[in-house]
């Protein structure tokens, strides 16, 4: 009864060494060392912007997907439709997005087969972000996130009414007619705000931006990605998402202009 | 012992196809008192018929809420229907959870159509002993289902099930053309006039064992707002006891009958003793009334 | 029928003295009951239809499908019984999709069909579980062209130009003949297309159904082709309405014949 204490390091079993009937219960899982879960992303996507405008919600971002540093995939499509009136758009881990894709796709297409039978309209905008936004919260809570960062863009068919938010790896969720990930939710953000709230007020109650406008503002904005952020390139699609369905651009490119360039110090041609 | 060798389990064909068991579980569900349904363009009603098995006893209900849109009256065995909804109410929090959707009513009642087939499927199980109707309403408006032992739902404008339900159906296929543009208080009366005809002779709806189930706007004419939020909302919500008293009275007047209901009543002062002697006549239908009629249909095969 | 009484019939895991399973030749009396279910091939695409036999008139029109999605891109037509044709459509969504989940591609027709029947057959085997009562038609556009292909309850599935299951189904297999011998004869071998196999088996199942014995019942038609995005979804109302009045047409033209 009154046993030896037994030497510290018993405890650990270090190198799994105890014959099993000694192991301890919940002992055997931990012997071949900590669980080990996703605790950076590889390949990455930079920012994604997303607008309401008067008819819809237009999403904007780029095509590439960069390992480290490296501008690695160069013709990468972050934008994601689902169904017909709901879009994602995705920065983070890149293979995290294409498991999302895979899943979500999956449960839209069984949805689709239920509908032939019952005709029931598929999972809405709010529905899909519902969903992620579980998904998101459950997994960072088991210590292995999602590793992204997601703008959901819809029109709910039901309101009449566009839908816009957002959710991330840490199970984070808010909504806003401007939004925007990452880099962008620092350099874009304001100025997506500033031409939003120019026409509808600080409260959004006044008119809403026209699609030429919308596309205005993202244009002008992804020209700032690209300049001041080094893990975005100059090809960027946007999606524009009304009561009609999705639609995604081809990939377009802004106009730079680079002449500044000559005259900043480490840049241009000085030597000094 | 056996009507005929392929009757004892629910996992033999007979010769000609059927599956004994599966049709005598169908019976099981006759056993029970009325539940009728019906629904109009806005709105969706359950009436049952409650019944209790003696006068120490209260009446066993039939109508159980499933969630905000969804709610059922059962026919047949009390305990298989609280399985099924508990369920079916398991479902529906599952999806308001995940998706944060009301699920669609099709889908729940399959739901529970899939888990009673494989009861017909597997040796050793048998066959829910219990019939539904089920109302509901999701995005594409309000709906009907009759989900049944053999593992089959289907939609239906009006449906009635348990005993007598066919005097009822006759009632209901003579009349349902007129339900689509129906107001909740015609549907009402309509699907009261059907469960007075499961009524044996000398029995009368009342207060004790009539039972109201809606889905869809409310109406202040009929439904006492002041003690349902349910029904300001137009979520379903159940009128019985003295909450059904408005919705008999508007019945009986619109059959030019004397709003108090039967004579034999009148005689007794209070309203109290109107439930009492309702009560004790219902008593005493504890019974379970003779051989379903004929042409009661068995929907294992279509 | 012989087999009666001797109690060789009783269990799905027992071979009567000349080697016949009897339960799963009772599970095919409870198909022989349905309304009939067809399955066209086209040159364009598959046409799937069945007669769906109305027990009340209390039903709510066009409601209550027999016919179910297994995939995008692949139908489910099954006769029998109504509750284990929910379960093995069930069970085909769930086999198309773990091949997707799998191989990140869509099943073909025959790979679904495939597993499928080894499904039915699994309930042939053991005495714990029934056949299902059901005869089914799988039909699907895929990277190989159209297909159709129809599974009985033992589990065994042929491919076809043109099949029917259920009541009536040997008059059906009659109509669907001449039409395939036409075009094998005139040397269209892929046959005809969905646009015209509309008519044809609307008219049939007009043709099958008898007014006098059988139920009121309800048309219901899916296709598979390019019109329709190569998925499969129910057929337009106005092609649907247009080919039952030409079959009602056809049908009194035939009576006034005979």
């Amino acid at each position: 009864m009154w046993k030896q204490p037994a030497p510290a390091n018993s405890s650990f079993n270090d190198y799994n060494t105890f014959p099993l009937p000694q192991t301890q219960r919940g002992q055997s899982s931990h012997a071949h060392g900590p669980v080990g879960h996703t605790q950076q992303p590889l390949v990455t996507g930079t920012s994604v912007l997303g607008l309401k405008f008067d008819k819809g919600v237009m999403i904007a971002a780029d095509n590439l997907a960069s390992y480290g540093s490296l501008a690695r995939f160069r013709d990468i499509q972050r934008l994601h439709p689902l169904g017909k009136h709901t879009l994602l758009g995705v920065a983070g881990d890149m293979s995290d997005f294409q498991w999302l894709k895979k899943e979500l796709d999956a449960l839209l297409r069984e949805e689709d087969a239920l509908a032939l039978s019952d005709s029931h309209p598929s999972l809405s905008p709010k529905n899909i972000y519902e969903l992620l936004s579980n998904l998101f919260y459950a997994r960072r809570s088991k210590m292995n996130p999602v590793w992204n960062a997601v703008l959901v863009g819809g029109w709910d068919k039901v309101k009449e009414e566009s839908f816009l938010a957002y959710v991330d790896l840490l199970g984070t969720t808010y909504t806003a007619p401007t939004l925007a990930t990452g880099f962008g939710a620092h350099l874009a953000q304001p100025l997506l705000r500033e031409a939003f709230e120019a026409k509808a007020g600080i409260n959004g109650d006044g008119p809403l931006l026209t699609q030429e406008e919308a596309e205005k503002v993202l244009d002008d904005s992804m020209k700032v990605l690209f300049y001041r952020d080094a893990r975005s390139i100059n090809k960027y699609q946007i999606a524009t998402i009304t009561a009609e369905g999705v639609s995604i651009s081809d990939s377009k490119s802004s106009d730079t202009y680079w002449k500044f360039a000559e005259g900043l110090r480490g840049y241009g041609a000085q030597t000094q | 012992m056996f009507r005929n060798s392929y009757d004892s389990d629910n996992t033999t064909f007979s010769p000609q196809g059927k599956l004994f068991q599966v049709e005598y579980a169908l019976e099981a569900v006759k056993q029970g008192s009325a539940a009728i349904g019906l629904r109009s363009k806005t709105h969706a009603v359950l009436l049952t018929l409650k019944r209790s098995t003696g006068e120490l006893a209260t009446y066993q209900k039939k109508l159980i809420r499933i969630d905000d849109h969804v709610g059922v009256a059962i026919a047949g065995l009390t305990s298989d229907a609280r399985v099924l909804s508990n369920f079916m109410r398991q479902q529906a929090m599952r999806s308001r959870m995940t998706y944060g959707r009301a699920i669609p009513v099709g889908r729940i009642v399959q739901s529970i159509a899939d888990r009673a087939q494989t009861n017909t499927q597997e040796y050793g199980k048998r066959p829910y002993g219990v019939g539904f109707l089920v109302i509901g309403q999701d995005e594409t408006g309000p709906h009907l289902y009759e989900f049944s032992p053999s593992g089959t739902a289907f939609e239906y404008y009006a449906h009635s099930i348990g005993a007598r339900s066919q005097s009822a159906k006759t009632y209901l296929e003579t009349n349902f053309a007129s339900f689509e543009n129906a107001t909740l208080a015609e549907l009402i009366n309509h699907g009261l006039s059907a469960l007075h005809d499961t009524l044996q002779q000398d029995k009368h709806l009342s207060l004790a064992n009539t039972s109201i189930a809606i889905i869809g706007p409310s109406d202040g004419e009929i439904e006492d707002l002041n003690h349902s939020s349910a029904a300001k909302r137009g979520n379903f919500r159940v009128w019985e006891n003295d909450g059904v008293n408005n919705l008999l009275r508007a019945w009986r007047r619109s059959r030019g009958e004397n709003e108090d209901g039967p004579q034999e009543e009148e005689d007794k002062p209070k309203p109290e003793a109107e439930a009492e002697t309702a009560q004790s006549a219902e008593g005493s239908e504890q019974a379970p009334p003779g051989a379903p009629a004929a042409g009661e249909d068995v929907t294992m095969e279509e | 029928m012989t087999s009666i009484g001797t109690g060789y019939d009783l269990s799905v895991s027992t071979y009567s003295p000349d080697g016949r399973l009897f339960q799963v030749e009772y599970a095919h009396k409870a198909v022989e009951a349905a309304g009939v279910a067809i399955g066209l091939r086209c040159k364009d695409g598959v046409i799937l239809g069945v007669e769906r036999l109305l027990h009340s008139k209390l039903l709510v029109k066009g409601a209550n499908r027999r016919i179910a999605s297994l995939d995008e891109h692949i139908g489910l037509a099954s006769a029998g019984l109504l509750a284990d044709g929910k379960h093995l459509a069930r069970r085909g969504r769930e086999e198309a999709s773990s091949f997707r989940e799998n191989y990140n591609s869509p099943v073909t027709v025959q790979i679904l069909s495939d597993r499928i029947s080894a499904y039915l057959q699994a309930y042939t085997c053991y005495g714990s579980v029934r056949p299902f009562g059901l005869s089914s038609i799988v039909g699907g556009v895929d990277k190989t062209g159209p297909k159709l292909f129809c599974i009985e309850p033992s589990g065994v599935y042929y491919g076809y130009r043109a099949v029917a299951v259920g009541k009536g189904k040997a008059l059906a297999k009659t109509e669907l003949e001449k039409i395939v011998n036409k075009n094998l004869e005139s040397g269209t071998e892929g046959g005809l297309t969905v646009r015209e196999a509309i008519d044809e088996v609307a008219r049939i199942i007009y043709l099958v159904h008898d007014d006098n014995k059988d139920k009121d019942f309800e048309l219901e038609m899916t296709w598979i082709c390019e019109e329709s995005g190569n998925k499969h979804a129910l057929v337009p109302e106005d092609l649907l309405k247009s080919a039952e009045e030409k079959a009602k047409a056809a049908l009194e033209e035939g009576m006034e014949e005979d």
